[in-house]
């Protein structure tokens, strides 16, 4: 910042390690504050890392986050905190105390990525970056390209001998079973609140069956099951029996716009079915790709990329809710009821699969921050020195999340000059 | 053909005045078509009559047997992502229907709240006329049976005062209900050649009655509800008791005309002494029986709604005032036999003066009130059939 | 050099293979070491002061904000009034984080922030003006100011653009009827009209009880506007609102799909639970005059019905958002490759960024969108919008004044160096660099503005004469690393260098290494900063020291290109479509160099990519330069 205002450096505490919370490290560092990174997972990049590609550029989601962690290692000012959770913010604009617990990692900096420890170890674990669909070993890389490049020990999973086995295939002295949890304050001028989201629990739609009938799956589901770093390595073949998807569903909407679970819209989850078509259509030309929708919700100029997925004759839409979804009789395929409004008749669709555009649930609906303020959905407010970034205070795709991100860093900033 | 859309904003406030205010949230999603099981797969309901009514565009709906196919099973209500609550706001149009087609001005005060105290005031200032002259207000005064017991026939004589006053309310009842069914019909028919959807009036009309009939007895239609699952069984057990009340009506007037006046004896089989008939007489047997089943029927239709409020809302005035006439009729009926058997004139008899009341608001206003749902209802039903609506 | 991935885990362990790539690797590190030098920032005067073009809502907001940080602000507005298109609005959707309350309308209050704007010390406001040219660089921009016939020239840092938008030409839409009733109207016109209370008809005066609102006027139309202008939808619910100040009206909206994304949904459902308020689905065919003085708006494939028929009074036409810039350079640059922002007719003439995840990114170093010139968006989305690129635009100035790089390499102090006196002005690297960093003086002699790049290096790669220069990187550099490579006599095992992109093609041969797949030992892998600075003189460097093969891996390019310095794979493609010549002079097969495109999660490609191209240079034979 310019020099007469530069009494003390600007000191911003980052809640999420998220596409908005890495943007506003990253930006803040950038214009000269010094920055503390608090991640509640042991990595970076948060929702994003998931993802197989973006719309509409069909890029893969990890090209902008590498750049971005690029940035980060080359800056001094920004110090990254992984399993990490805020516990308590007290204080108000530039001059806040924010506690926070940091969780065993059991895995120090020695680590070089070697893999040893994981292919020693004879525990295993639900592996969450998946989704739960695969398992991964109780000491384990949440993925292949994350940062920090640290192998962690999921303690939970891994008893008895399992840490020593694991300890003891280290050829560098990286595993340390006797890491305890800490608790450590910072001081800092001001926060920003981007905590995003988590995928709405498909299982509380009672009419779109998901966890009772087979082969029903979420939108992160299929980003998961379409990517390389996936637990089929990118094919996507459906749950019950590995069959090649060739008939697939989309089912909008599920849970968002509805008063009785997510009152609002998810703003992505149009484009993410757009964009997951693209992703069965490339792997056989055959497929056929369903949609069916309230409205279909593609602001802006993502209107072209509707136009060019509406384009392609095997993938169609109908106006009209799923609210009825049942097993095939005698076989793994799933029957979804809608009505087409276009023409007044309820239509049954039979497909391999199904997928449930289920919308994002701010991150304060299960989880508040203690001294930071909710709506009652669970959305952050802002104030004038805690503010609100990204999908955590308002549905919205990657790009305004970035752009969101950097706006609060500006007014976080700001709240540092005064002191 | 097409079609002219002049929204009618009165009709929209009619329907959210009638219990509908819900209805402006509605943003057509069709959740409501898919979860509702009682309706047919073509041209489903009520996403389109929730459109049509937040239009309102009076015509589609007044004349719609959709609107009376709908149970309110409020499955839509329930899962509605909106809480537009389309089974209210059905039910709302269905009494703006009854309304729309009765020929008096007993329709609009048999909605409102304000007219209440109104129409209780005919049936009774009727009845005090005929008491008061008598100074039965004083109860000593009342005469009683031969064995010292309470008669109310000889508080409110049976001929000409009950049977002439229900005689004529039921009379004008069903001339109401004539001539409302017939524009209802009517109106239908011109919906359907109106609609372009090439449906057209076939079918056998008394192949259609029957089938009715058959749904109506067995409840079929009311059992596929989800949400209020129960609410089928409840209203059975109200429709039974209806009709077996309904037979003791009719054979306690046979027993009156035909064997008490006119003497034949072919009605004197199962009679065994005047009215108050004895507890053993079978007719009385059928009567105490459905009263019972009246009682527990409309017991179990209030649980049920309350119980299910939350999902399926609250009802509107319309639906309680119905509810509550029936819970006083069965109520007060049974009331007046155990008093009467208990011989407590001092209660006994105002008991019987208010099931007599409530009687006559069932009946008279029949046509007006919720009770008319029972005839639109099922010429609804006959009309779907006959339209090849659905079979 | 990272020989764990590239020596150890990508070749089998302890071969012969693996030794040789690790000294390999060893030998290049050494001379990458020696042949560069610590860098020195590129220190210049600088000014900080921020130029705001536009002085609507997205304008204000980016100067109240740069201001309140500190940093003194030119702001230009090109009416004689600041406040752009909020002036015209009668009201506007009240601020809400969830539930909105009544009133669902409230004032835009846009005296209250021109009066701050204009009460800012640190903001020196232009109106009735104009940006005539834009000289310079970022942190030394001499821009000149028309204003009321005079000119004048500010010292500026860094550009925020945010010179908005206007509606599209309802002209064109004369089958809605527009310009041939007087009673259809645009949503702009009807702000004004709602301004007094009940709202009238124009043709004759009367109450319009019966309003229709027409959405997708235009936009979403291959025939007009493809986009859609994301903010209409929530304009004509809350236009609703206007309509229904007077008890007895109607307000019909005609949508294609109602569009209120997010928390905007709250709006839609507050602004729809109206009795007056009616929404259906149909596609708009025409606005007709019924006879009776109203009009039909007629309607097919609606939820109404096939085929219906609208009456109304009155009928607003629901009109997108056409970018100031689609038109109009409006920065009026005086640079070599034109006044404007280029590109832009990716993004229908929006001043928008092509990367998903550095949304204020554009092709011109120091500038930055923000507001309707960006993307169609609402006031509020504008106002965060503006406040983003604010930070942008203090971080641009503050990076230049530093000598440090801006996006993607902001930490980089390196710059490019020419060694001039051996410059031939062939005029390469002006036309080539993809930011506009080079200028050209009268003489035509290339003129290098450091504010402006990004240190690509794609001068380094276009120029024949080889005298760009990075401290730490240059042609004689990674020249040297290949001319340094083993090359074994062995007929059967060719050497093939592969040149990666940094960004997207190197960490997915680095991902790939550590899931410990096996690279052809053929091949010795040199990252580049991009494919752009890709220089010829490499391929004949190598092939002349007996080179087999020469793989480039950059990223994807095209219309939705992902290259971080948008061109430098696509331009490294191009110079290699003229590499024939060289290998021509060589008598060597064009076939032994390949560029190949792959995006960073091809990892699992890798290896199998670089097999290909080993065979296809091994069925292609040795070089026979071998042994030379």
């Amino acid at each position: 910042m310019s020099e007469q205002s530069n009494k003390q450096p600007n000191r911003i505490l980052v809640i999420g390690g998220g596409f908005s919370g890495l943007t506003t490290a990253v930006d803040a560092a950038e214009t000269g504050a010094e920055v503390i990174v608090i991640e509640k997972n042991p990595y970076l990049g948060g929702r994003v890392a998931q993802l197989n590609k973006y719309f509409p550029k069909l890029c893969p989601p990890i090209c902008g986050l590498e750049l971005n962690f690029k940035r980060l290692k080359n800056s001094p000012l920004i110090s990254v905190y992984t399993m990490a959770e805020v516990e308590n913010v007290s204080g108000g604009p530039g001059d806040y105390t924010v506690a926070v617990k940091l969780a065993p990692r059991f895995v120090n900096d020695n680590c070089v990525a070697c893999n040893a420890c994981s292919e020693a170890c004879p525990a295993e674990r639900p592996n969450e970056y998946n989704l739960g669909m695969d398992t991964t070993k109780a000491a384990y890389l949440p993925f292949n390209q994350a940062f920090p490049q640290k192998y962690v020990i999921d303690s939970a999973h891994c008893k008895a001998d399992c840490g020593k086995a694991c300890q003891n295939a280290c050829k560098y002295e990286a595993i340390d079973l006797n890491m305890k949890q800490e608790s450590v304050t910072f001081k800092v001028s001001s926060i920003v609140v981007a905590t995003g989201w988590n995928p709405y629990d498909a299982k509380k739609i009672d009419t779109l069956s998901y966890g009772s009938v087979k082969n029903v799956i979420t939108n992160m589901m299929m980003e998961r099951l379409a990517s390389p770093s996936g637990p089929t390595g990118g094919k996507i073949v459906r749950p019950s029996d590995g069959k090649p998807v060739e008939n697939i569903v989309f089912v909008q909407c599920a849970g968002s716009r509805d008063e009785n679970h997510l009152p609002f819209c998810s703003y992505i989850c149009c484009l993410a079915s757009l964009k997951q078509t693209t992703y069965i259509r490339e792997q056989n030309p055959e497929s056929k790709a369903h949609i069916f929708y309230i409205d279909i919700r593609t602001p802006g100029r993502y209107e072209k990329f509707y136009w060019k997925v509406k384009d392609d004759p095997n993938v169609s839409f109908t106006k009209g809710k799923v609210a009825k979804i049942v097993q095939a009789e005698g076989s793994d395929d799933v029957i979804v009821e809608a009505e087409d409004m276009q023409t007044g008749k309820k239509v049954k669709v039979r497909a391999d699969m199904v997928v449930l555009a289920t919308g994002m649930q701010p991150a304060g609906a299960a989880q508040k921050i203690n001294g930071v303020n909710y709506t009652e959905e669970g959305f952050a407010l802002s104030n004038q020195g805690v503010i609100a970034a990204g999908c955590g205070r308002n549905p919205m795709d990657v790009a305004r999340s970035g752009q969101d991100a950097t706006s609060a860093v500006l007014k976080a900033i700001k709240t540092g000059l005064g002191r | 053909m097409e079609q002219i859309i002049k929204p009618d904003l009165n009709f929209v406030n009619d329907i959210i005045a009638s219990g509908g205010e819900s209805l402006k949230k509605c943003y057509q999603c069709s959740t409501c078509t898919v979860v509702c099981n009682v309706t047919p797969d073509e041209k489903p309901f009520p996403r389109k009559e929730m459109l049509y009514a937040q239009w309102g565009m009076k015509d589609k709906l007044i004349g719609n047997p959709d609107v009376w196919l709908c149970h309110q099973c409020s499955d839509c209500t329930a899962y509605c992502p909106r809480g537009a609550k389309p089974g209210e706001v059905l039910g709302a149009i269905r009494k703006m229907t009854i309304s729309e087609y009765s020929p008096t001005p007993f329709a609009k005060m048999a909605g409102d709240p304000k007219y209440l105290l109104v129409l209780f005031a005919i049936p009774v200032l009727l009845f005090l006329s005929y008491i008061v002259p008598k100074g039965y207000l004083d109860f000593s005064q009342i005469p009683r049976g031969e064995d010292g017991g309470i008669v109310y026939a000889k508080f409110m004589p049976v001929f000409p005062q009950i049977d002439v006053t229900f005689g004529l309310a039921a009379l004008f009842a069903l001339a109401c209900f004539v001539v409302g069914i017939k524009k209802y019909w009517s109106a239908m028919s011109a919906q359907l050649d109106g609609s372009g959807a090439g449906a057209q009036l076939k079918g056998n009309l008394i192949g259609s009655v029957t089938a009715t009939i058959i749904e109506i007895l067995t409840h079929k239609r009311f059992q596929k509800c989800n949400v209020t699952k129960d609410r089928s069984t409840a209203h059975l057990l109200v429709f039974y008791a209806f009709a077996g009340l309904a037979i003791t009506t009719t054979w306690a007037i046979i027993y009156l005309y035909g064997n008490e006046f006119l003497g034949i004896t072919a009605f004197s089989l199962f009679h065994f002494g005047e009215s108050p008939y004895p507890l053993y007489d079978p007719m009385k047997i059928l009567g105490n029986a459905s009263a019972l089943t009246l009682l527990i029927g409309i017991t179990l239709v209030t649980l049920n709604r309350m119980k299910n409020a939350e999902k399926a809302g609250k009802g509107s005035y319309y639906d309680w005032l119905f509810i509550s006439v029936i819970f006083v009729i069965v109520a007060t009926g049974i009331l007046s036999e155990v008093l009467r058997l208990a011989d407590i004139a001092v209660l006994a008899y105002p008991v019987y003066f208010i099931h007599l009341v409530f009687i006559f608001f069932l009946f008279a206003y029949a046509p007006f009130s919720k009770m008319a749902h029972m005839v639109y209802r099922a010429a609804a039903m006959v009309f779907a059939r006959h339209s090849d609506r659905e079979v | 050099m990272s020989l764990r991935e590239l020596a150890v885990w990508s070749q089998e362990p302890k071969s012969d293979e693996a030794q040789l790539a690790a000294e390999d690797y060893i030998k290049m590190g050494v001379i990458k070491a020696q042949k560069g030098d610590i860098p020195e920032p590129y220190v210049m005067e600088t000014d900080k002061t921020i130029l705001v073009i536009g002085g609507g809502i997205a304008g204000m907001t980016a100067a109240l904000q740069s201001a309140q940080s500190g940093y003194q602000v030119v702001l230009v507005e090109k009416e004689d009034r600041l406040g752009g298109f909020v002036n015209k609005l009668y009201k506007k959707v009240p601020a809400a984080a969830g539930e909105y309350k009544k009133p669902l309308i409230v004032d835009t209050d846009i005296d209250k922030t021109i009066k701050e704007v204009e009460g800012n010390p640190n903001i020196k406001v232009f109106k009735s003006a104009k940006v005539e040219k834009t000289e310079g660089q970022p942190g030394q921009f001499d821009v000149t100011i028309a204003s009321n016939g005079n000119s004048e020239v500010v010292k500026i840092g860094s550009i925020i653009l945010a010179a908005g938008w206007r509606p599209y030409d309802a002209n064109k839409l004369e089958h809605l009827g527009y310009g041939k009733s007087k009673d259809v109207v645009t949503n702009i016109e009807f702000e004004d009209l709602a301004r007094n209370g009940i709202i009238k008809r124009p043709s004759d005066g009367k109450d319009a009880t019966r309003v229709a609102f027409i959405q997708c006027a235009g936009q979403r139309d291959p025939n007009h506007l493809s986009y859609c202008s994301a903010m209409c939808c929530t304009t004509s619910l809350k236009q609703a609102q206007y309509v229904r100040q007077n008890p007895d009206a109607t307000a019909m909206i005609l949508y294609k799909d109602i569009r209120t994304p997010g928390n905007l949904e709250y709006y839609y459902k507050a602004a729809q639970n109206d009795p007056g308020v009616m929404l259906t689905k149909g596609d708009v065919t025409a606005v007709t005059q019924s006879g009776n003085g109203s009009l039909f708006v007629e309607m097919e494939n609606s939820l109404l019905g096939e085929k219906v028929k609208v009456e109304a009074d009155l009928v607003v036409l629901a009109t997108g958002v056409v970018p100031a810039t689609v038109d109009d350079p409006i920065l009026n640059l005086k640079y070599r490759q034109g006044p404007g922002l280029p590109d832009l007719e990716l993004f229908d003439g929006f001043a928008d960024s092509n990367f998903i995840c550095f949304q204020y990114e554009t092709r011109r170093t120091g500038v930055y969108a923000a507001g309707c010139i960006r993307q169609p968006m609402s006031m509020s989305d504008a106002q965060e919008d503006a406040t983003g690129a604010a930070l942008k635009a203090i971080q641009a100035a503050e990076h230049v004044a530093k000598g440090v790089a801006v996006h993607p390499r902001a930490w980089d102090v390196t710059w490019p160096d020419p060694f001039m006196q051996r410059c031939t002005s062939c005029k390469r690297c002006t036309e080539e660099c993809p930011f506009g960093a080079i200028d050209e003086d009268e003489k035509g002699t290339p003129f290098y503005k450091p504010g402006r790049c990004r240190r690509c290096a794609t001068c380094m790669g276009a120029c024949p004469e080889r005298i760009v220069s990075f401290k730490d990187y240059h042609v004689d550099m990674i020249g040297s690393m290949m001319k340094n490579v083993s090359v074994p006599d062995d007929e059967d095992k060719p050497r093939i260098i592969v040149l990666a992109c940094e960004n997207d093609a190197y960490p997915a041969i680095d991902t790939a290494a550590l899931k410990h797949a096996k690279i052809d030992p053929a091949v010795r892998i040199i990252q580049l900063r991009c494919l752009g600075s890709t220089n010829l003189v490499w391929i004949a460097d190598a092939f002349s020291r007996g080179i087999d093969g020469m793989l480039l891996l950059g990223c994807k390019f095209g219309e939705n290109y992902q290259c971080h310095f948008a061109k430098g794979s696509e331009l490294a493609d191009y110079r290699l479509g003229k590499v024939q010549e060289t290998l021509d002079r060589l008598q060597l097969e064009a076939e032994r160099v390949g560029l190949i495109q792959v995006a960073i999660d091809e990892y699992n490609n890798i290896p199998a990519i670089i097999q290909k191209f080993v065979e296809r240079v091994k069925e292609i034979g040795p070089n026979p330069f071998k042994g030379f």
